[in-house]
């Protein structure tokens, strides 16, 4: 089963992907913040990571670089309510960038895009 | 148009080794009175490049102290600096591990600066280049990657990138270190290589870094991202000759044989690379010292004349009836009454004893040399005291006691 890291420092939204992303078919583990974020990585192996950018602790833009370092190939959807950071250098890295929005059939399509094509070149 | 230069000064330089054992290569004393990063730093502000950041790693102590001591010459206010960045860990909890590298885990000072361009250098290059023409080489062709490229003999094209260009010098094929190189149509004899410095636009850089980062490579501009980017960027070839006013002179001083050649390369009466050139002028940190003295001494074995002949002598230097011929003398050197001193380098504070001889040796900071001791005329004997090159250059290294 796919196996995807949800990183977000408020409760609603973690608990609202993991009932959704869950329908979907997909093992949702998650994480608070990026530092979280990290140690779950190292444990848990996920197949893709959703990240939000404002965290306490650690941010998903640092995170995201730390991650590149960790595990090449890992594929990271940066998920924010804002869009401001698409200029941001650091979260090019991420293979996606989804604006947040109560419907989640944005976020969906594009797990299933990356997903999709993760299994294609492996 | 904003253009950032980064110079990469963080290589161990090992083959320099003893002269890299207290210092990064790009601080490797040279010339007498500069640092190998000097000419870079000086191409940049001659060049009207006053942005820029100097990326240090290993032994930097000394290479910022010299950035600080010396190059604290652009008014802040203005938007002009030379800032030293040491490997932070920021993104990544290691040491660079290649060129690119190193830029990648400066995503932030170039999110931060915003350029439209950004310039790559070597700490570690002794040449004059007008970046400005090289810029404008770069804009002209509509260019994403420009690497200023050299002439050189076949037989060097282990030691370089090889690069391989169309009639509108665009940049056909780049072959890092081949054996077989690829040579320039019509000059079988010939290749063009990369110097190693690039111009790239920066959010294209920024975008090639960050695939490179997520790809398991050596994380390096010439291995990596200039091969990957010829075959999907526009990459142009600038011919240095069109940027140096004085024929193409570019050294990277890889080994301590090519130092002490290109130090000896100064003393003829007029050198391709001139550092007397009042239009490109060369700078570096410069401490107060007294002016050179050559005088003549008058103890037991009667009168000794100080005596030096195609020499470059800088202030401070004391030759108290010693000879000193066909040498650099760094600030601070003393030669003492009948000592000779012929084909050397001695640097910094270095004190050569009464009746001392010295030949084809490089002497580092502070050593003092005995009186009446002899280097560099027996080979097997130096070779067991000190680094002995194959061209037979002794080196005596720092804090060393003789």
């Amino acid at each position: 089963m796919v196996k995807i890291l949800v990183v977000d420092d408020e409760e609603h939204i973690r608990l609202l992907y993991k009932q959704e992303l869950s329908e979907e078919g997909y093992e949702v583990i998650l994480a608070e913040n990026g530092k979280e974020c990290l140690r779950k990585l190292d444990e848990e192996n996920p197949d893709l990571v959703i990240l939000d950018i404002r965290m306490p602790v650690m941010d998903g833009i640092e995170t995201l670089g730390k991650i590149i370092n960790k595990k090449k190939d890992i594929p990271v959807i940066l998920n924010t309510a804002y869009s401001s950071y698409k200029d941001d250098f650091m979260t090019w890295a991420a293979e996606a960038y989804v604006v947040k929005s109560y419907d989640l059939a944005e976020l969906k399509t594009k797990i299933k895009e990356i997903i999709d094509r993760k299994k294609e070149s492996s | 148009m904003k253009v950032i230069a980064m110079i990469l000064a963080g290589g161990k330089g090992e083959r320099l080794y003893p002269l890299t054992r207290d210092r990064a290569k790009p601080a490797v004393p040279f010339g007498a009175i500069y640092r190998i990063i000097d000419f870079s730093l000086s191409n940049c502000v001659n060049s009207g490049i006053r942005k820029i950041y100097v990326l240090t790693q290993y032994k930097s102590l000394s290479l910022t102290r010299h950035i600080q001591h010396g190059w604290n010459i652009l008014p802040n206010k203005l938007g002009e600096f030379v800032h030293v960045i040491s490997a932070q860990q920021r993104i990544d909890e290691h040491w660079y591990r290649g060129t690119a590298d190193a830029v990648f885990q400066n995503i932030y000072t170039l999110e931060q600066e915003r350029p439209d361009l950004v310039l790559i250098l070597a700490g570690d290059h002794v040449y004059k280049m007008d970046y400005k023409r090289l810029i404008q080489f770069h804009l002209d062709n509509k260019a994403d990657l420009t690497i200023p490229v050299i002439e050189m003999g076949k037989g060097s094209s282990k030691e370089f990138g090889v690069v391989e260009i169309d009639q509108s010098y665009r940049i056909i094929g780049f072959t890092e270190k081949p054996p077989k190189p690829e040579t320039i149509p019509d000059k079988p004899g010939s290749i063009l290589v990369s110097m190693g410095i690039y111009v790239f636009n920066t959010e294209l850089m920024v975008r090639r870094l960050i695939k490179d980062a997520k790809t398991d490579s050596q994380h390096d501009f010439g291995k990596n991202i200039v091969p990957s980017m010829v075959k999907s960027d526009r990459v142009f070839a600038f011919p240095f000759e069109s940027g140096s006013k004085e024929g193409a002179y570019w050294k990277d001083v890889g080994t301590i044989d090519a130092y002490f050649e290109a130090n000896m390369d100064l003393l003829s009466p007029e050198p391709t690379f001139d550092l007397f050139d009042p239009d490109w002028p060369i700078y570096t940190h410069e401490e107060s010292y007294p002016p050179i003295k050559i005088v003549l001494t008058d103890k037991k074995r009667g009168k000794s004349y100080g005596i030096a002949l195609n020499s470059i002598i800088s202030p401070g230097c004391e030759i108290k009836g010693g000879k000193v011929g066909n040498s650099l003398l760094s600030p601070g050197v003393k030669v003492e009454a009948y000592a000779e001193v012929d084909s050397s380098i001695l640097l910094n504070e270095v004190k050569v004893g009464k009746e001392a001889q010295i030949r084809r040796t490089i002497i580092d900071k502070g050593v003092r040399i005995p009186d009446g001791i002899k280097i560099g005329f027996n080979v097997e004997e130096d070779a067991k005291k000190f680094t002995v090159t194959e061209s037979g250059i002794v080196v005596i290294p720092r804090w060393i006691r003789m």
